[in-house]
């Protein structure tokens, strides 16, 4: 099999494989509708009113998108000054672990309680989760830069935001996409819990909180999924854009 | 370049030079030390306008300190330095001083254009109206015409030292300071890199500080050759270049060449064991 036909038949393979798994499974174990449903029932599910669960994705994608932006712009901002001071940094990485380690879960009501409910807190909650991540990656890839070409623009006298700029950004695309990765899942899990936490009605989570408040296994179920599948999506995202903008890196060449 | 060897003019003028034309780089006693460990014993030389002076020592002897510290990327422990009448670091705030690493630094993330253009783009932001220089035409000149869209990993080694030494010549800075360029590459493509260098940088004039332990190196592009000793290192031989310019690859298979090599071998012989 071709190699870039085999990149495509394999995870399809895969993943018709685990749905039939999963559906045997649930028949054979005679498991109860509300631990799992078969993914003929979500389907159907989501089959019957697909706007409804397309409205409500979009709502937690913006939620996603904006809490990591959010979370990435500070990073690179934060990472910069850790990267070009061994103090700053030194004094930033403690309270980054703290922050990394920190179960995020137990933060949301004090959250809701001072940035109030719906938006605010959510894009705060999904920021806080992944600003972390971003920033080890940030750090590590700057001071990945290489030496003879901070060198260089030593030697012509290059101003700190040149630096910044032309070496050493480009040099932490790499490990920001490698982190991307990451902080994707933990962002998409901060927004499907916030929602649900933060007195919204709108969006996958939100759903998912009252569907299980009132015992719709089909709906609870459903948003679980959508909410795997925007993480898939997130993720294809990230790998072609990685594809496009590091073509140069040594990842992604053959 | 073709014609006869011009070298009793060419020597005169190197002589006049060194009593008429103030030095560009001077240096008195500057010596470094890193920690405990005595990396350069004091040192004290000048490089005339025009001329191209080369470090010439074994490994280890303190070549690149000397280098760095001329180009203000490291501080003496005792001594001065002046470039062009300034601190190095004044000369480097001017654009005076063009420097080629060991190592190509290529950026892989920009095209063979764009990583010439790098050091100019630099300088453009800091003074806008700086020239631009036809680093089209130096690209051209180093055969590299039809890489110019490239990337970095496109290119075999002695193409990206070529980048690199158009990176520095774009830069029309008067002093030119490289910290054995040519060092990771196979010796045939070092040859060529020399005779390459030697065809870009005479007919300018620039003032170029060249570090190498290659004795042919040495020799092909240097007016004049200081020997350094083994660490901690100390110039303990100042030998002028008595060949003609301009100097094309034929001058490698002279008498006079071999002569001239098997001079600063001796020499650096002699170093070593002091």
């Amino acid at each position: 099999m071709k190699p870039s036909v085999r990149r495509v038949v394999a995870p399809v393979v895969g993943i018709v494989a685990f749905l039939i798994l999963w559906e045997a499974a649930v028949e054979v174990f005679d498991i109860r509708r509300f631990i799992l449903l078969p993914p003929s029932s979500i389907i159907d599910t989501l089959s019957e009113s697909p706007g409804f669960y397309w409205d409500n994705a979009l709502i937690t994608i913006r939620h996603v998108v904006v809490g990591m932006s959010m979370a990435l712009t500070l990073a690179i901002v934060v990472g910069s000054f850790m990267a070009a001071s061994r103090f700053v940094e030194e004094a930033t990485q403690p309270v980054l672990v703290l922050v990394l380690v920190t179960p995020w879960v137990a933060y949301i009501t004090s959250v809701v309680l001072w940035l109030g409910k719906g938006d605010p807190s959510i894009y705060f909650m999904v920021a806080f989760t992944s600003f972390p991540v971003f920033t080890f990656g940030v750090v590590g890839g700057m001071k990945s830069a290489d030496p003879a070409a901070r060198e260089l623009l030593r030697s012509v006298d290059a101003r700190p935001w040149e630096v910044l700029w032309r070496l050493r950004l480009p040099s932490a695309l790499p490990s920001i996409f490698t982190t991307a990765r990451f902080a994707i899942g933990l962002g998409l899990a901060a927004a499907y819990f916030s929602e649900g936490s933060a007195l919204t009605s709108d969006g996958l989570g939100a759903i998912g909180r009252r569907a299980a408040s009132f015992n719709e296994a089909e709906v609870l179920w459903t948003t679980i999924v959508c909410a795997a599948l925007l993480g898939i999506a997130g993720l294809t995202f990230v790998s072609v854009l990685e594809r496009i903008l590091l073509k140069w890196h040594v990842s992604q060449r053959s | 370049m073709s014609g006869p060897p011009q070298r009793p003019v060419a020597d005169a003028t190197v002589r006049l030079r060194s009593l008429v034309v103030p030095a560009r780089i001077e240096l008195r006693d500057v010596s470094k030390t890193f920690g405990p460990l005595d990396a350069l014993a004091p040192v004290t030389f000048d490089v005339a306008d025009g001329e191209t002076v080369t470090l010439l020592g074994p490994s280890g002897c303190g070549k690149t300190t000397l280098l760095r510290l001329i180009a203000g990327l490291e501080t003496p422990t005792t001594g001065a330095i002046a470039v062009n009448g300034m601190t190095p670091s004044e000369a480097r705030r001017h654009k005076q001083i063009g420097f080629i690493p060991q190592s190509p630094a290529l950026l892989p993330w920009r095209t063979v254009e764009a990583n010439a253009r790098l050091l100019l783009d630099i300088n453009r932001s800091a003074s806008p109206t700086s020239p631009s220089a036809s680093v089209t035409e130096l690209l051209d000149e180093v055969g590299l015409s039809d890489f110019h869209h490239a990337y970095p990993h496109e290119l075999s080694g002695g193409m990206q030292q070529r980048v690199g030494l158009v990176r520095a010549f774009a830069l029309d800075a008067p002093i030119l300071l490289m910290d054995e360029p040519f060092a990771a590459l196979d010796e045939m493509t070092r040859t060529d890199m020399r005779h390459l260098l030697g065809k870009l940088a005479e007919p300018l004039g620039t003032t170029v500080v060249f570090v190498t332990h290659s004795i042919p190196e040495a020799t092909f592009l240097s007016d004049r050759v200081a020997v350094m000793s083994a660490r901690p290192g100390r110039v303990t031989e100042d030998i002028t270049i008595e060949l003609a310019h301009p100097r094309l690859p034929d001058l490698e298979d002279t008498d006079d060449f071999f002569h001239v090599t098997t001079r600063l071998r001796a020499a650096l012989s002699a170093g070593m064991d002091r």
